[in-house]
């Protein structure tokens, strides 16, 4: 294509058309490695836990470890995908955040996971509460419950539409009330269900009162112009 | 009376670098070239053109030792773009009738 060529009205209006084509055909440009390894990871883990389980075999191994260990590669492939990344459109930016925010959900499942055991007996035992289970070989051992702190995850729930939306549309006070919301999550993993409710309604003010009220005086600003 | 077509936009290469911009948050020159066909002197000179009316912002830096230049259409671009357009489909609709 050379810049000298003249062109008429009918032949511009082609030439955008092609254009815009072309740039639409190149939105989808991954090679699929990240979802091909966390498809393996997942399936591999998930048909090892059921295996050794079935047949009762005694691996004494937590397979699903290596989701975190797959989390290594994953860096590396994040990194040489957006170093090679030759176009950035819109609609990328929003799936990357979407990903990404999905990432850290899962991220704080597993932290929610692996610490309400040990948070419910700390605040069974500041309660003078000690529990207790007895085995099939009536050996008596100290018990962790798991307490369902249903606010806990409705926080994660509640952090996710706002961090995507804040960040595929770059807009900070989304993500400064979405971090708000997790700070939340996380002291919630910590303190008794009382306090579920005031933590929840401060995540709800964080999370969307705020970057609300900001977003409405932005859009006066923009009807007063 | 029919509005004058955007010179700086009537013209074959910068006419395809902006409805390439106008379609993604930035591209890189790499890009640009591949998808125009141009030869990559030429196409930096058109650059170059619409960088001076504002109608691209264009950042060149150096990723792993190797030259990266990354263009973005402006707010300016997008107005003028869009006047082109609308300007364009005026002459078309005065030629069919």
């Amino acid at each position: 294509m050379t810049d000298e060529q003249p062109i008429n009205e009918q032949e511009s209006l082609r030439l955008i058309t092609e254009m815009i084509q072309k740039a639409k055909a190149s939105h989808f440009h991954e090679n699929g490695t990240g979802a091909i390894l966390w498809g393996s990871v997942v399936g591999f883990c998930g048909l090892m836990s059921f295996i050794e389980d079935y047949f009762k075999l005694n691996i004494n191994f937590d397979w699903w470890i290596l989701t975190l260990v797959a989390i290594i590669p994953q860096i590396f492939i994040s990194i040489r995908e957006k170093r090679n990344r030759i176009v950035k459109t819109d609609m990328q930016m929003a799936i990357d955040a979407v990903w990404m925010v999905f990432g850290i959900s899962i991220f704080a499942v597993v932290i929610y996971i692996k610490v309400i055991p040990e948070s419910s007996a700390r605040l069974f035992a500041s309660n003078g509460i000690t529990l207790f289970q007895k085995d099939a070989n009536d050996l008596i051992e100290p018990f962790k419950p798991f307490a369902l702190s249903g606010s806990s995850l409705l926080m994660i729930i509640y952090a996710f539409p706002t961090l995507v939306t804040g960040l595929a549309r770059r807009f900070k006070p989304m993500i400064y009330g979405a971090i708000a919301c997790y700070i939340f999550f996380i002291i919630s993993l910590y303190t008794s269900t009382k306090f579920d409710n005031l933590l929840s309604g401060l995540a709800g003010i964080g999370n969307w009162l705020i970057p609300g009220l900001i977003l409405r005086n932005h859009y006066k600003k923009g009807k007063g112009c | 009376m029919f509005k004058e077509l955007d010179p700086i936009l009537h013209s074959q290469l910068r006419l395809a670098v902006m409805s390439l911009l106008i379609s993604v948050k930035e591209a890189e020159f790499i890009f640009i070239k591949d998808k125009t066909n141009a030869t990559a002197g030429n196409l930096s000179v058109q650059i170059q053109k619409l960088k001076e009316v504002s109608y691209i912002d264009v950042t060149k830096q150096f990723v792993n030792n190797y030259p990266q230049t990354t263009c973005k259409i402006t707010s300016i671009g997008i107005a003028a773009f869009e006047a082109y357009v609308k300007a364009l489909q005026e002459y078309l609709v005065v030629k069919k009738l």
